[in-house]
């Protein structure tokens, strides 16, 4: 038995659905306009074609058994299910079966596909220590630069030195909340860097264990990012990417750092072009031109080697 | 439209049969696409098949996609160093190796990982270049085959540094109870440190012998200056002070005493500026790196310099009492004309290790008032100044019995000194300082393992008053302790082990303070220091009349074999370094061999074809090489290049492992000195089952007889600056819009082919940048090399003369072709073919050839033919004239490297990172530390090519946004011309009028690369200007 049709349908139906499920995420830019009309306009059309050799495929069957009639024990699906399903209509039924076969494969299928290129949005996984950002950032209203100190210097924002926190945690202990005993989060700090809380003192030869913490944002080695661009250049705030870190408890990936929702914002984006000497000609260009701002894009935040290289 | 027909081997100009075929095919293998179709069920793909194999797939991506992505990890510091800012590169003066007495170097340096040398800028007498082995020398440091601390024979772990000591001193101390003496063998050190620690050493053990040894003698000069001058030093020389240079058989600008000062000094007046450039003879027998750059080459034989020295010296006016001379034609009496009309300024120097021979070249050198001018002999060289009668004499003693313990400091004489080991074994405690497993430590009874220089304090001297500082970049790797710490804790002072390095700071600081003085700090920071007197100029104590007579009485040998050091691993004292055995030899182009030189008229007249192996007898070894046919060597003249087949560690399963033959053995000794020139040698062709297949990339990527070099004479030069490029240039009709450049930068590349050398530093410096894969020797015979940027080697040849065949190059004379001619293979036959019915002398012409050297990369095409052929726009352009490649969207089709004109894609044919059949320490996680951050690896089935550096010009644009400025003219440069030591390449914005390259392509000289096409390259060559026209010649 050879059925290609069903094969074709199921195919149609599957490319329409997940194209849409990319358009529902926000991912409309990751393929252009056009290539998704076309895409709609093509499953439109195998689906057509799909349908039409159903007909052709019912036709020719009931010409065949006309011609040949069999007569057979009625077998299971005959006797039992048969008499069932034939009493719902057989369009709707078809569908909604389908439908949710579909939704629920595509959507197992999307997650596989994005979790396959490494898009981790939401991904939050429990860190060595449960450092809270809500507490620190939030209620006690610390400067992201402050522990994140490179990110206006480097590529990488970095994680902050055991030392970085010890300029506070030498003496906030947390005792108070557990009955004058170091606060256990704070003793991992003291563990790894060696230092005695009890005495206050740093412990002589101690043999210093980094803290392993888990990486949440993972761009890929083919992609060249750098913070310092963004943050002094570009005069970003942090949220604008990591979103509201003041407020989680445990930090997660906030946005899906792919190269589409990268691509939105430079085409949308403004340069710093009025303060920036280093734009002074484009600024210069922009307002002959007779422009509000320069986007990003249009001072060729498009090309290939702005950050793959 | 130049006269001359170009080739770049043998192969391509004899057009034999195999080169017609290859050359045909873009890449050297086909698919095996018959095996596919052919009618053959058990090799044929059927339906059935292709459903397995795809429900297979099917299911094993599935499978796949069910695991969680990787979890990864983020490791900060637990207390961060003040100056570290992770993802910032840090730059910190120390010192390479490209010499034994090091080189002064930046350092770049990742979150603690020295991932580059750079040159450094502020060491101008060292020249601001780097060259190939320097660079590759930072993978020295990653080497899992170092030794891991302190050995003790017959224990196969590592010994504790106190015990260790302990058992050393005992050793030691027994050597003294049994009245024997002790040496210490360096590699004629010129470290202030080591030689502190020695004076330390010897303080405790009186009965010490230091003997210094250096695989290259250079006792010739040493020698000749002792007694002429009565100092016995190497001088240096000034080539930026010559006007004009001439040279017998020194190849000063490959691998003759400090050949990377040499060119940036010689290139200095090689651009003809104002109609002015120097004019250099070189008079030798190989084709060297030097001769290849020469304006007057002439092939003579090694074993005749001193005759010709001595027709120079009578050309110039010397009393002669004897005849025994050569005037190599006419070319001696130009030469000697040229060098009289440059009183002062003109230099003459020798290669021979003879000291007559060089006791002459000083008395011309003292006739033309060389000394003071481009020689200093006040400010001498202290490098590779070993004299080998004291090495010698130490054998012998050893031989005989009378050392108890030697320590061997650096220097691995096994290896390059046959009769060492021999000695050795005579030596009951052998104490050795390698850092890895070499001939010499092999058969040690201690091994104090040694640090790297990256890992090192260090103060060097290699000119008088001269000094490089070295400060460790690293933590050591492994552990190993300073040399001169272990020396100091021998003779009694109190030092730790490995991760004590402090005393090696403040033994360093001390030496520092009590010989030089000043501020430790600011030196460190410098890296160079200079405190050098005025040159005087010496007086002659002695006639020439016994050393011509000596010179004249010397008989020369029908047949010579000459042995000589390669440009890309010198003296083969860093045997385990890919990169620069990858580093194609700048004159025959052939990676990871050394082999037999041959010239054509020798090869034709023996049968011989490159690949035969040949058996090379000598008075006193014999061994069996491989023959390559080399253009433009002296008839009865054969090279090997010394520095090959080192005997590496076992666990080196690589191409390193057999790499070439060790020619150490053949080293004349005879006269008490170190002859590389050995006549009276027969040579037989060993019949084998195959011919040896050569690592050798001269003739891929051909361009197919195009006319691409462009060059002139000095002469029509000065009457037209466009000489040699001065074609009629049709205007390009474009289907293309042209770009608009006028906003922004506009990034060029210029590239004088007047400086190049061909010295091939920049190949490494860019593989080294942009991790660039070491793919071996098997690949490179696929064509599979993966280098960004090649030179290309081109020869054509000279004009013959008619009358007089003997002497090779003959300007002005009778010309059997007019100028203008196109000078082909056919034209130079049948002027020879006219002058002689000689069948022996039917191939002499190869002898008269000119070389041209060109560096190719990526032409960063406006008119890209790449980038339409590319099915999925992985290769696109950029508003700032970059030809942009972007792996991850490149699907492999080749298209763009078959449809590039200039033959510089490379496609990524394995994971080369990954795969341990390509093990040159790039695929395992310790020699990782050395990839550059910033640049992707590539995977397997992309393609990739120069990128201009963007990563350098990223990082520079944000340098000057994130300072609010705009960017200043040439603030940074590409990796190949930063390292450049002859500022051949240079690299800007078009847009900023300050900036070098702006000028530069306003110059005469400047044209496109097959310009014709139409495609509007940015990188500009400037064309060759040769000095060949003889304004002194009577």
């Amino acid at each position: 038995m050879y059925k290609p049709k069903k094969h074709i349908a199921f195919t149609a139906l599957f490319t329409s659905i997940s194209t849409l499920s990319f358009s529902k995420n926000n991912m409309s830019s990751f393929y252009s306009e056009s290539t998704f009309l076309a895409l709609i306009i093509l499953s439109v059309v195998l689906a057509a074609i799909a349908a039409l050799l159903f007909g052709i495929r019912k036709h020719l069957k009931s010409l065949n058994e006309e011609k040949n009639p069999t007569t057979k024990e009625p077998t299971f699906y005959e006797s039992k299910i048969y008499p069932v399903i034939s009493k719902w209509n057989p369009t709707i039924a078809t569908l909604v079966i389908a439908g949710f076969l579909l939704v629920v494969l595509g959507s197992f299928g999307y997650k596989f596909g994005m979790d396959e290129v490494g898009v981790q949005q939401g991904y939050a996984p429990n860190q060595p220590i449960n450092f809270s950002h809500k507490l620190h950032a939030g209620q006690y209203e610390m400067d992201c630069k402050y522990c994140h100190s490179t990110v206006e210097k480097s590529k990488s924002a970095s994680i902050p030195s055991l030392n970085t926190c010890m300029n506070c945690h030498k003496y906030v202990k947390a005792d108070e909340k557990y009955n004058g005993k170091t606060s256990p989060e704070i003793q991992k700090i003291y563990d790894a860097i060696g230092y005695d809380g009890d005495n206050m003192e740093y412990i002589e030869g101690y043999e210093q264990k980094p803290i392993k913490w888990i990486r949440i944002h993972n761009l890929p080695d083919l992609a060249y990012f750098n913070h310092s661009q963004h943050v002094v250049v570009g005069n970003l705030e942090c949220q604008t990417c990591h979103g509201p870190v003041q407020e989680m408890e445990k930090v997660e990936q906030y946005a899906t750092l792919q190269m589409g929702w990268c691509i939105d914002c430079h085409r949308e984006r403004g340069i710093e072009s009025e303060t920036n000497e280093y734009y002074e000609e484009v600024h210069k260009n922009m307002i002959a031109e007779g422009k509000d701002y320069v986007t990003v894009a249009e001072n060729g935040g498009l090309e290939c080697s702005k950050c793959h290289y | 439209m130049s006269s001359n027909k170009y080739w770049k081997g043998v192969e391509e100009l004899e057009q034999t049969q195999e080169f017609v075929t290859s050359n045909a095919n873009e890449f050297s293998e086909g698919l095996p696409l018959d095996k596919v179709f052919a009618n053959d069920d058990s090799t044929r793909a059927n339906r059935r098949d292709f459903l397995k194999y795809f429900g297979f797939g099917l299911g094993a991506v599935t499978l796949a996609a069910c695991n969680k992505a990787p979890v990864k990890k983020a490791i900060p510091y637990t207390e961060k160093p003040d100056n570290v800012t992770p993802g910032v590169p840090l730059y910190y003066a120390s010192s390479s190796v490209s010499n034994s007495e090091g080189f002064p170097v930046l350092v770049k340096v990742r979150e603690g990982r020295p991932i580059k040398f750079e040159p450094n800028k502020e060491a101008t007498y060292f020249g601001g270049g780097l060259d190939g082995l320097g660079h590759s020398a930072i993978l020295s440091l990653y080497d899992t085959n170092r030794l891991k601390g302190a050995m003790i024979a017959g224990k196969r772990k590592v010994q504790e540094w106190s015990a260790f000591d302990k058992e050393v001193v005992a050793a030691l101390d027994t050597t003294v109870a049994n009245g024997k003496a002790i040496a210490v063998v360096t590699n004629g050190s010129t470290s202030l440190v080591t030689n502190q620690a020695i004076a330390d050493f010897k303080a405790k053990y009186s009965n010490t012998n230091v003997v210094a040894y250096e695989p290259i003698s250079y006792s010739g000069i040493i020698r000749a200056n002792e007694t002429a001058f009565g100092s016995a030093v190497i001088p240096a020389y000034n080539f930026q002070n010559a006007d004009v240079i001439v040279s017998f058989g020194a190849d000063f600008l490959g691998t003759w005493i400090s050949p990377i000062k040499f060119h940036s000094d010689y290139g200095k007046n090689r651009v003809p500026k104002n109609g002015k450039m120097s004019k250099h003879f070189q008079f030798e027998s190989l084709m060297s790196l030097t001769g290849s750059n020469a304006d007057v080459r002439v092939p003579i034989k090694m074993s005749n310099v001193g005759k010709h020295l001595i027709a120079l010296y009578r050309e110039l006016g010397g009393a002669t009492p004897h005849d025994g001379m050569e005037t190599a034609g006419n070319s001696i009496k130009q030469a000697a004309a040229e060098l009289k009309a440059a009183q002062g300024r003109a230099l003459v120097i020798c290669g021979s290790n003879d000291e007559q021979d060089q006791l002459l070249a000083n008395a011309i050198n003292t006739m033309l008032g060389s000394y003071g001018s481009t020689i200093d002999i006040t400010n001498y060289y202290k490098g590779q100044s070993a004299d080998e009668n004291n090495f010698n004499a130490f054998l012998k003693e050893a031989a005989n019995g009378s050392y108890g313990a030697v320590i061997t400091l650096g220097a691995n004489p096994v290896y390059s000194h046959s009769q060492t080991e021999a000695a050795y074994t005579k030596i009951p405690v052998r104490i050795s300082t390698a850092i890895t497993r070499n001939e010499s430590s092999i058969n040690s009874t201690h091994i104090a393992t040694g640090l790297h220089p990256l890992e090192s304090w260090d103060i060097q001297e290699p000119y008088k008053g001269r000094f490089i500082l070295s400060q460790p970049t690293i933590s050591p790797v492994f552990e190993g302790r300073h040399i001169a710490s272990s020396l100091v804790a021998w003779s009694g002072a109190s030092v730790k082990g490995t991760k004590d390095y402090s005393h090696a700071y403040v033994f360093a600081k001390s030496v520092f303070n009590n010989s030089i003085g000043g501020d430790f700090n600011k030196a460190i920071e410098n890296g160079v220091l200079e405190n050098t007197s005025t040159a005087t100029v010496p007086s002659l104590n002695v006639t020439m009349n016994s050393t011509i007579e000596a010179i004249a009485a010397k008989k020369s040998s029908d047949k010579e074999l000459i042995l000589y050091q390669k440009v890309g691993v010198r003296d083969g004292a860093y045997g385990n370094t890919p990169w620069a055995h990858e580093m194609p030899d700048p004159i025959t182009k052939v990676t990871w061999d050394n082999y037999l030189c041959v010239s054509m008229p020798d090869a034709k007249a023996a049968g011989w074809e490159t690949g035969d192996t040949i058996k090379v007898t000598t008075p006193s070894a014999s061994m069996e090489m491989p023959v390559l046919i080399q253009p433009g060597q002296t008839k009865e003249t054969y090279g090997i290049a010394l520095g090959y087949g080192r005997v590496l560690p076992e666990e080196v399963q690589n191409d390193l492992k057999d790499l070439g033959h060790n020619a150490y053995p053949l080293v004349d000794m005879k006269g008490g000195f170190a002859n590389y020139t050995i006549g009276g040698i027969k040579l037989e062709k060993v019949e084998t089952a195959r011919v040896y297949e050569f690592g050798i990339t001269q003739t891929h990527y051909s361009i197919e007889g195009r006319d691409i070099i462009r060059e002139a004479s000095l002469e029509e030069y000065r009457q037209d600056p466009k000489a040699g490029h001065n074609v009629h240039k049709p205007k390009p009709i474009s289907l293309w819009e042209d770009y608009d450049y006028s906003k922004g930068h506009h990034w060029a590349m210029a590239i004088d082919m007047n400086s190049c050398t061909g010295c091939s530093a920049c190949i490494v410096s860019c593989s080294i940048e942009n991790n660039v894969p070491i793919v071996g020797r098997d690949e490179v015979r696929r064509r599979r090399e993966m280098h960004w940027l090649r030179i290309d080697r081109y020869y054509s040849f000279e004009a013959p003369a008619k009358k007089d065949l003997s002497l090779s190059i003959v300007h002005g004379g009778d010309q059997t072709v007019e100028a203008g001619d196109q000078m082909t293979k056919e034209k130079v036959m049948e002027a020879y073919s006219e002058a002689t019915e000689d069948q022996a002398k039917a191939y002499d012409y190869y002898e008269n050839v000119k070389v041209a050297h060109q560096p190719m990369m990526c032409q960063h095409c406006d008119n890209a033919p790449c980038e339409t052929v590319c099915p999925v726009l992985a290769t696109t352009h950029s508003s700032e004239g970059l030809n942009q490649m972007t792996y991850n969207r490149c699907i492999g089709t080749k298209y763009c490297g078959n449809n590039c004109p200039y033959k510089v894609r490379r496609f990524n044919w394995f994971r080369y990172n990954e795969n341990e059949k390509f093990d040159y320490h790039f695929s395992n996680d310790l020699g990782k530390m050395v990839i550059n951050p910033d640049v992707t690896v590539r995977s397997r089935g992309v393609m990739e090519k120069c990128s201009f550096c963007v990563q350098r010009i990223q990082s520079a644009k944000l340098t000057a946004k994130r300072d609010n400025r705009k960017m200043k003219a040439d603030e940074f440069t590409t990796a190949c011309a930063q390292t450049c030591p002859s500022n051949a390449i240079v690299f800007g914005d078009l847009n900023d009028a300050n900036s070098e390259i702006s000028k530069l392509y306003k110059d005469d000289r400047s044209y496109h690369v097959l310009e014709e096409l139409g495609v509007k390259p940015s990188v500009q060559y400037l064309s060759k200007i040769r000095n060949t026209d003889n304004q002194n010649n009577a």
